[in-house]
This record gives structure tokens, sequence and C-alpha cells, in this order.
């Protein structure tokens, strides 16, 4: 057993850990309040490789497989959450349905540029009556001639607004419910009859968009069918898996940040006349954080091991995603409580952590759907199947 | 066009503490990294590729370990690595290493231009463009901030001279020696970094390959001691009407008996 990183990965870590610091860290608030990331500073990074990381090379990515995708999501979620959030539904989630079950056709047409950055991906599942429980979905698609003309909306879409091509789940076959009734399409937002609607106001990533997208009539040609017709639910559940796991790799990178800057400053800040590092109860608080990402960081990275050397992970990805929220809502939370009033006050990064923070626990699945395909899983190797 | 640009890994100067008080220094993490100076050479080699093509050819004197120098290198855009690395180089000194690199060049051979930092963070000696540039028997330009032409047998070159810039031209195969803030290096792409470990290959040579006898591997000078610097006290300004600053500045010199 062997828990150093090979070499490459070991660069790589610098390298985007280089490009954040000097890069994204000092736009950081800028994107917070203007509500936008410069295209600019994306095509930067896509320049570096960092839009399609996990992808074969032969497909435009950088092919550095999972543990790279995590270790960029860790580094990047370091300094920007709205930019590792658009990267994560860009890669994770958008590119990633048409990477695994995808035609060689579709991901010539459209992976291959989405891994270079040429174009940018989302991913839209959520509909004002369907979130995790994706069997409720509403949004139609119907087959006409060599088209699918689809009906119906998606909410709360991350890159909504900022994509050039989404991946989308619509309803073919009502009476045959989530298995085998909903089929997962392509759809570029330049095809008649989609639009965009209300963008959300956020607590926190507010440089990545949160858009409603409308589909009226829209005409999708049939060769743009993700995987086989009935069958996108499953890519869907499949694609999320993988999300999950780069989701923990980015709660990592903020957690980490958040001990490593609340370790600085228990040095510096004196009461009584000493630092507060000599404090028993800030000595707990830094101890706990530590600890709490050091399991962390085994478990997102022997996940990522997992899905690179082909092996089951969804159980484990989910506990990444539950996991890793969990651990960077407690250490933000106390790197604010240690920081004191410096922790609450907009000048310093830490107040705007704390607002980025809150959604992993929400997105992609909230921590209570995690624990039900945590506990559903645990419970079907005994034989038992239990439903939601 | 080919461009040798050497290199010269060290120990990250980030990841060490140095106590005045205890005249120690404490290595906290011990990574290596390319010499910052050494990497705006590379810049300089792969912006000139990128602008009128050139095969970028990078080039270490080290132990195993410098490999990693050479693929961020590959990684950054260079065509070619090589590692010169042998347990009889290990006390090598500047002249040593001159002799190394100057037999890997002339190895490597037709060449147009070498292009290599002023000096390195961790020595700060400055000696290895002047010297590998006598030892080729080369001209040299010394702090360059921009390559302005290369083609019909010569270079021309912007480097600092007094307090601004002077263009000098020199006959090519030429030795030029590039200034830290010449530019800005580039990051090296993820796909780069990724086959520079898993596709590419570091020719690796010792002092047999390079035919240099033990006679020739006998360091000039050795290492006494090191300690720290004394610490700089504050400098006096003297102002005023040139005649009256002279008359005040010598006078501060005999009460100091410096004079």
């Amino acid at each position: 057993m062997d828990f150093t990183f090979p070499k490459e990965y070991q660069l790589l870590r610098r390298m985007v850990r280089e490009f954040a610091q000097n890069e994204v860290a000092p736009l950081a608030r800028e994107i917070d309040e203007k509500k936008e990331i410069p295209r600019q500073l994306i095509d930067k990074a896509a320049r570096l490789g960092l839009l399609g990381v996990p992808f074969p090379q032969k497909y435009g990515g950088m092919g550095a497989g999972e543990t790279g995708y995590c270790i960029v999501m860790e580094e990047l979620n370091k300094v920007c959450g709205s930019l590792a959030v658009i990267i994560g539904a860009h890669i994770g989630i958008g590119a990633t349905a048409i990477y695994l079950d995808g035609s060689e056709e579709l991901k010539k047409k459209y992976l291959t540029p989405l891994a270079r950055g040429e174009l940018i991906g989302a991913f839209a599942l959520t509909e004002p009556g369907a979130g995790s429980d994706a069997a409720s979905i509403r949004t139609r698609a119907e087959r006409d001639g060599d088209d699918y003309v689809l009906n119906g909306s998606k909410i709360f879409i991350t890159n909504g607004k900022l994509s050039d091509v989404v991946s989308l789940l619509a309803v073919t076959d009502p009476s045959l419910g989530a298995r085998g009734g909903v089929t997962a399409f392509v759809i570029e937002k330049t095809f008649p009859g989609f639009s965009t609607g209300t963008e959300e106001d956020k607590m926190g990533i507010r440089g990545s968009d949160t858009t409603e997208l409308i589909l009226e009539n829209c005409r999708v040609p049939k060769e743009n069918v993700i995987g086989e017709v009935g069958m996108g639910f499953i890519t869907f559940m499949k694609t999320l898996d993988l999300g999950r796991l780069s989701l923990g790799a980015a709660c990592l990178g903020a957690a980490q940040l958040a001990l490593e800057a609340s370790v600085k400053w228990a040095r510096i800040r004196h009461l009584f006349g000493k630092p507060i590092a000599h404090k028993q109860s800030i000595q707990f608080m830094i101890a706990d954080m530590a600890t709490e990402i050091e399991a962390l960081r085994s478990l997102v990275y022997r996940t990522a091991w997992l899905v690179d050397t082909g092996q089951p992970f969804s159980r484990e990805a989910a506990m990444c995603k539950l996991y890793g929220s969990e651990v960077l809502h407690r250490c933000v939370d106390r790197a604010v409580q240690i920081h004191g009033g410096m922790g609450y006050m907009r000048d310093y990064f830490i107040e705007l952590m704390y607002r980025d923070a809150r959604i992993t626990e929400i997105f992609e699945g909230t921590s209570e759907i995690q624990r039900i395909v945590i506990a559903s899983d645990i419970f079907r190797q005994e034989g038992v199947r239990i439903s939601p | 066009m080919r461009i040798i640009v050497p290199i010269k890994q060290i120990l990250d100067p980030g990841g060490i503490t140095v106590n005045r008080r205890a005249e120690r220094i404490f290595i906290n993490r011990e990574e290596y990294i390319i010499n910052p100076n050494d990497k705006n050479a590379l810049e300089e080699a792969l912006r000139l590729k990128d602008e009128q093509g050139a095969e970028v050819v990078a080039v270490t004197m080290g132990p195993e370990r410098a490999d990693d120098a050479l693929r961020e290198a590959l990684a950054m855009g260079a065509d070619n690595a090589f590692l010169l690395t042998d347990a009889a180089f290990e006390k090598a000194d500047i002249s040593v290493a001159t002799t190394v690199l100057g037999k890997a060049i002339q190895k490597i051979g037709d060449y147009d231009l070498i292009l290599t930092g002023c000096r390195a963070a961790d020595t700060g000696a400055g000696q290895l463009g002047p010297r590998l540039a006598e030892y080729l028997g080369l001209p040299q330009i010394t702090e360059v901030h921009q390559v302005l032409v290369v083609g019909d047998g010569r270079v021309r070159a912007r480097r600092s001279w007094n307090q601004g810039y002077a263009e000098v031209e020199a006959s090519l195969p030429a030795l030029l020696t590039i200034a830290l803030d010449a530019n800005q290096p580039r990051y090296p792409p993820g796909a780069r970094i990724m086959n520079a470990y898993r596709e590419w290959e570091v020719t690796v040579w010792g002092a047999s390959d390079l035919g240099i006898e033990a006679a020739e591997l006998q360091p000039l000078t050795e290492e006494k001691r090191i300690s720290f610097p004394p610490e700089r006290e504050f400098g006096v300004k003297i102002t005023g009407a040139p005649e009256e600053a002279v008359r005040e500045l010598v006078q501060y010199l005999k009460v100091r008996r410096v004079i």
C-alpha cells in the first residue's frame, strides 16, 4: 500500500495551486460581488486543461482521471467556490453524462469541445416538482420524425445562463416510469424553442449562475439522445455518483483552507497577553478540524482510486459528498468562531467561505439523500430493498 | 533552430525557515523546484518556439531527483530533456558543472542559442552562464530582458544597461542569460504534465557518456564552512549640492578612520 501521489499528480497539484493563488484568488471577492466570473478566467483555466480533467486526451481531456479531477476541485475550491461549482457542473455532471453513455458521435461533437473548454456544459434534472426524486419529472419529449419535441421547464440549473450545451432529462414514455420511460438528451442552447428564465439570487457561490431553463416545442435531433432511449435515469444516476466524489474533494479544499487560516489567526491574535493558540478551547477546535480533514482526505482519494481502478464506488462517493459537506460546515463554522469579529466581516474571506459552504449540504442531493443512498446500498447487500 | 536551456533544480525556498539567532536553516517541507530565474530562460525559449518555431532542449546536472525539473520543463513545452547524473558529479563546484554541461551541450550539438538564468536562487553565484560561454567559445549577452530578433546568423537582445536598456547584437550560436523579471513563465498545461511523466522520455547521461575524465571532475573550490552574513546596518544618505556632499562624505569617512 502506497499513499503517496504519483509524481504527475504532485506537479498537477502545484500547477493548479499556483494558478488558483495567482490568477483566481485576487478576483474571488469581485466574482462574488459582481455575480459573474470573467470569461477570460474560464478561458485561462481551459488552456491549462482544467475544464476536461478526467476525460481521455483523445476527447480533448487532460487524461488525469478522477484522482486528477479531485486534486483540481480541491485546489480550486480553496480560493473560489463559484469557479469550482462552475467547473463541477460543467465537467462533473454536464460533460460526464455524455462521456459515460454518449455515442462516439456525441463524444466527438460535444465532449471534445466541452473538455477543451470551447463549450460550457450544464446538467438539467431538477424541476419545480422533482429533484432527487427524478421519477417525478414532467418535462416531456415526444418523437416527431427524426426529432424529439421537448416541452417543460427545469429550475435551479447551475451554469443555466453560462452554458452552451445542456445534458437534460425528459420523459419519453410516461407509462414506463423512471426506468424505461425517461431519456437523456444533449441540447444546444441555440436549438429553437430553448430559452432561459429566472436567474436565482443566492446566499453563496454567487459567481455561478443558477437559472431556469424553458423548453417550448424545442426540437432536438434523435442523434442527441445520450445512450439508449428510456435509459436516461440510469445515465443520470451514474453521473451523479461521480459528481458526488468531486464535490467531496471540493469540500476538502475549502475545509483545509479554513484550518490553515484558523492556525495562522490563532498565532497572531493576542488575548490576555498571549496568542489565542495557547488557549485550550482554540486548540481543541483546531485538533478536531485537522482530524476530520485527514479522515475526509483518505476517504476522497481512496474513492478516486476505486473509480480509476474500475471498482464499485457508489456508496463511498455518497459518503464523500455527505461527510465532505458536513466536515466543511463544521470547519468553516469553527473558523468563523476562531476569527471572532473578523470572521464575520465582509472584508475578510472567511465570511465568503461561510456563505459558499452552505450549499454543499444541499445541491446534487442533500445530506439526507446521501444517507438514503448509503443505507440503501448497505441493506441491498443484506438482500433488503428499501424504498425512499 | 535549436535552443538549449540549462536549468537547475533547487530546494523550494518557500519550504524553509531561516532562524538568524540560532544561525540555522530549518527545512519544513523538502520540495524541489526549477530555479525561478531558469524558468524565465525557459519561457523566453518557448516564446521563440511559439513565434518562429524552435526545438527547445532542457538540460540539467544533478542527482536523480532532478528528473522532476526536466519533466516540468517538458510539461511547460520543451521538446527534449537531458539529465546529467553520476556519482562522480556529486562534489561538483561551478567549474566542474561548467565542464559537465559544456560537454553535454557539445554532444547535443547543432544549437543556435543557449538561454539560461542569470543566477540560481540557492547559491546566488551567477557564474554558470558566463563560464559556459567561455567554455564553448561563444559570444554572450547577460541580463537579457527580451530576445528581439533571431535570424540570418545573428541575435539581437535588449539587456539592462545602467538605469535603462541597451540593444545588443551577437553572432550565432550565442549564449544569453535571461533576467529574473524578463517575463512571466507559463503554467504547464495539465495534459502535458500527464504526458511528461507517462509518455515522454528523459535521456540520462553519466560521466562516461560524456567522455569526461576523472581529472576534469576535480573541483577547484572547496566549501569550508557556511555562515550567515552579518546583519546590514542602515546606511547614511548624504544630500545637498555635490561639493557640499563630497565634503561631508570625506568628513564622515575620516571620522570613522576609513580614509
